[in-house]
This record gives structure tokens, sequence and C-alpha cells, in this order.
């Protein structure tokens, strides 16, 4: 079974309402040394279409442009979407309706009672370190998307 | 996989307990009490062999709420990208191992001795391994500073003072076990302290950024979490459990703020991320 990311979670256009925390410059590209091009007012209410580093783009009545990304809040507790995004219904669709066998009695999951009820599964464990990946193996799957490591500081 | 806890060893060992369940009449309740104190003292030289009992047990359950993700290659991606970054922690010799939970529901969660668990349903919601790397990096900083033992340790204070009776009469290792799994399913669902998390957010961002990532992702992943209405039920745990994905960028805009920028334009490799989850043909 393939995750299903593509077909159900169509992120990367996204327009999310946001709201800017404080002041913040607008600028034409996604970098500190880029040209101002505007500025917009704290507790403004903005769409943000795309992330690239530190930096959204946004859509406001006061200009469009990328500011930092860490001036925007999205919407809070109660705010914003109302509901239930359903999700664990439709994958327990997608799940049968793919495999066409009986993969799943009943909804398990990581909800709060559910975790409560749990009894212990070591045989379920003991898959998991067929999983397990060498240190070896991870710097060369690091290699080969041209992460480099190098020392940085913890911040306390 | 019955366990006598290290505890609870050492609790009957030091009170003499194993005798108890003779002369239970008259078993001294403050002696218990102080014993267990003792014990708490005694428990903060937890060697690492220990922890990995632990992490055993409590990983048990946590797979049991939910199984893993019948996905090889998925599995072993996770893997990768976990044990890059551990390699890049204050504990890489552990024998970290990486499991994507079966579960809709929006989650992480770090055992300790080097387990970390992480949701379908999270990373469903995630758009580049840079963001992946985050939120492991979050998860692998509570295992290398030890939070949830912590937690454990502090709890075994109170929990066998409270039920030291009933242990020393019992004197079973079956009923020290599930003490502890008791225990473990109560962490997970309460959580850890605000601080804890605080921690693991800014050095998991420090750790993604040692292991060559764009700093940004664990920011991002916050950014998606509080776009989600907080009532629905795919983040009702996660959000019982850990300070408002506001509060903690609000966290990390006061203190990682150069950390961050100097390493953005590091890789996020989202082109891999969405090839690893490309749908079967």
């Amino acid at each position: 079974m393939r995750l299903l990311i593509l077909l159900l979670f169509p992120l990367l256009a996204w327009a999310e309402p946001a709201t800017t925390i404080r002041q913040v410059e607008v600028k034409k590209a996604p970098a500190a040394d880029a040209e101002t091009i505007g500025q917009i007012a704290e507790n403004t209410a903005v769409d943000a279409l795309e992330r690239k580093g530190g930096w959204t783009r946004v859509k406001s009545a006061s200009g469009d442009g990328w500011v930092r990304m860490l001036a925007l809040r999205f919407g809070g507790p109660g705010e914003a979407k109302k509901g239930d995004s359903g999700i664990s219904k439709l994958f327990n669709v997608a799940r049968t309706g793919s495999s066409g066998t009986t993969v799943t009695t009943g909804v398990r999951g990581l909800d709060p009672e559910m975790l409560a009820n749990a009894q212990p599964n070591p045989a379920e464990l003991a898959k998991m370190e067929q999983f397990a990946v060498t240190p070896q193996a991870a710097a060369g799957f690091a290699a080969k998307g041209k992460l480099k490591a190098h020392p940085v500081e913890e911040v306390k | 996989m019955i366990r006598l806890l290290f505890f609870a060893v050492f609790f009957l060992s030091t009170t003499g307990m194993a005798h108890a369940q003779f002369r239970l009449p008259s078993l001294d309740v403050n002696r218990l009490v102080d014993s267990a104190k003792n014990l708490g003292k005694a428990t903060k030289e937890i060697n690492q062999e220990e922890e990995i009992a632990i992490g055993r047990d409590l990983a048990a359950t946590l797979v049991g709420a939910a199984p893993l993700v019948a996905d090889v290659r998925v599995q072993r991606y996770v893997n990768s990208v976990g044990r890059w970054i551990a390699s890049q922690s204050e504990r890489p010799d552990l024998l970290w191992q990486f499991g994507v939970l079966d579960a809709p529901q929006l989650n992480a969660f770090a055992v300790p001795g080097g387990t970390i668990f992480i949701t379908r349903g999270l990373l469903e919601r995630m758009q580049s391994e840079a963001e992946l790397a985050g939120v492991l990096g979050h998860e692998i900083v509570h295992v290398v500073k030890k939070h949830h033992l912590k937690a454990i340790q502090k709890g075994a204070m109170s929990a066998l003072a409270g039920d030291a009776l009933s242990i020393a009469v019992q004197n079973k290792n079956a009923a020290a076990n599930e003490k502890l799994v008791s225990f473990g399913k109560e962490m997970y669902s309460r959580g850890l302290d605000k601080g804890d998390e605080y921690e693991a957010d800014r050095l998991g961002i420090v750790y993604a950024a040692r292991a060559g990532y764009d700093p940004y992702g664990l920011p991002s992943v916050l950014q998606t979490l509080q776009s989600i209405n907080a009532q629905d039920s795919a983040v009702a745990l996660m959000f019982k459990t850990h300070p408002a994905p506001g509060d903690r960028l609000d966290q990390l805009g006061e203190k990682m703020q150069p950390t961050l920028d100097a390493y953005s334009s590091q890789p996020n490799l989202a082109d891999r991320f969405r090839a690893e989850f490309k749908p079967a043909k």
C-alpha cells in the first residue's frame, strides 16, 4: 500500500488565510537582501501562497510579495476551519477499497482513548528491526541528497 | 517480554519486602514510602541497558495502539533520514530505529533507548524531506535529553509510593511491568513539560541544520499544524500533549531566528520526498 499523499493533499499550491503578528517588510524575492517593495501592518489578514526557506509569499490588500514566515500565524483554535477533516474515514475506505481484502477490523489509531486501551504488541515491534538503517548507509543516503554535515551550536 | 523493572528490583531488595508477604499485618507503610523516595534518587543512575529495556516495553505498547505501515520503502526512507540526523546528535551510537505507524492522526513519539515513531497522518501532511528532518530531529532530542526517562523516574517515585504495598505483596515481575506500561500510556497521553517540548524544538532545528537540511522544516510543520482546527480529532492527542503551535513558533522566533537564517539556503529535498511517496502504479 503506497501512501496517498499526492492524491489527498495537493498542498503545494495552497492559499491559506493567515495573519501578521507584527509589521513586516514585503520583499520582491525570498531573501533578506532582496528589494523591499512594501510594508504590511501588524494584524493584517493575508493569503499565504507558497513557502521557501524562511519566507512565505503572500497576497494582501497592502501588497503582494515575500514576508518572513515566522511573522505569520494561521487559524487558531476554534477559528478558521470548522469540523473534522475526516481523514480517518477517507483512509479506511481507501485501504479496504484498494486492497480488496479486509485489512482493517474496526478503527485503530492514536486517539487518547485508543492509547489508553492499547495492549503491548512485541511481535509488531520486532518487525521494526528489518527496517533499521546503519549509520554508514544513512551517510550514503545523505550524500546522494547532497547533504553535508557540519557543526552547529546548541541554543539554550 | 516480561521484564523485572529495575526500580522494582531495587525497591524489593532494599526493603527486604520479598519476605513481607509472610508478615503482612505488621507492614510499615511509612517505611515503604521512604524506600520509594530513596528509589527516586537511585534511579538517577539508570544505565543504557535499563533505558533500552524500558523503551522496549513502551514501544511495544505504542505499536499496540497502531501497527506499522506495511510499506518497506516508506519505512526504510524514514529510517534513512532519521538515522542520518541521529548521527549528528550527542548520542550517535544508540541503536536508533524509526517506524511509521498506520494511524490517520497527526503525531510523533520518542521512546527511551532510541525508538522513534511518526504517524502516517503526519507524514502525509508534509511537503519536503526537511520537514520530516525537523520532526524527527525534535523526537531525537527527547531521547538524547532523556525527557521521557526523567518523567518516568519522577513518576516512579509517587506511583510506587502509592502502590508499594500491592507490589510488595504480589512480588511479581508482571505487576511491575504492567505498572510501567500503564504509566507509559499515561505519560504519552498527558505529555511532557512544556519546557522539554521547547527544548526539543530548538535543538531539533539545530540537528536538522547540522545534518545539512534547511532548518525551516520544523517551523513549516508547525504552521501546517496551526492551520488545522484544534477540535479536529486528527490532532486531538497531539494538541493535548504539546504547547499550541503558535506558542512554539513564538518561542522559535525569539531564540532561533539567527540559526534558522544562517542555514536556510541548505536543501529541503522536496523532490526526493515526493518521489518516495508516489502512489503505486
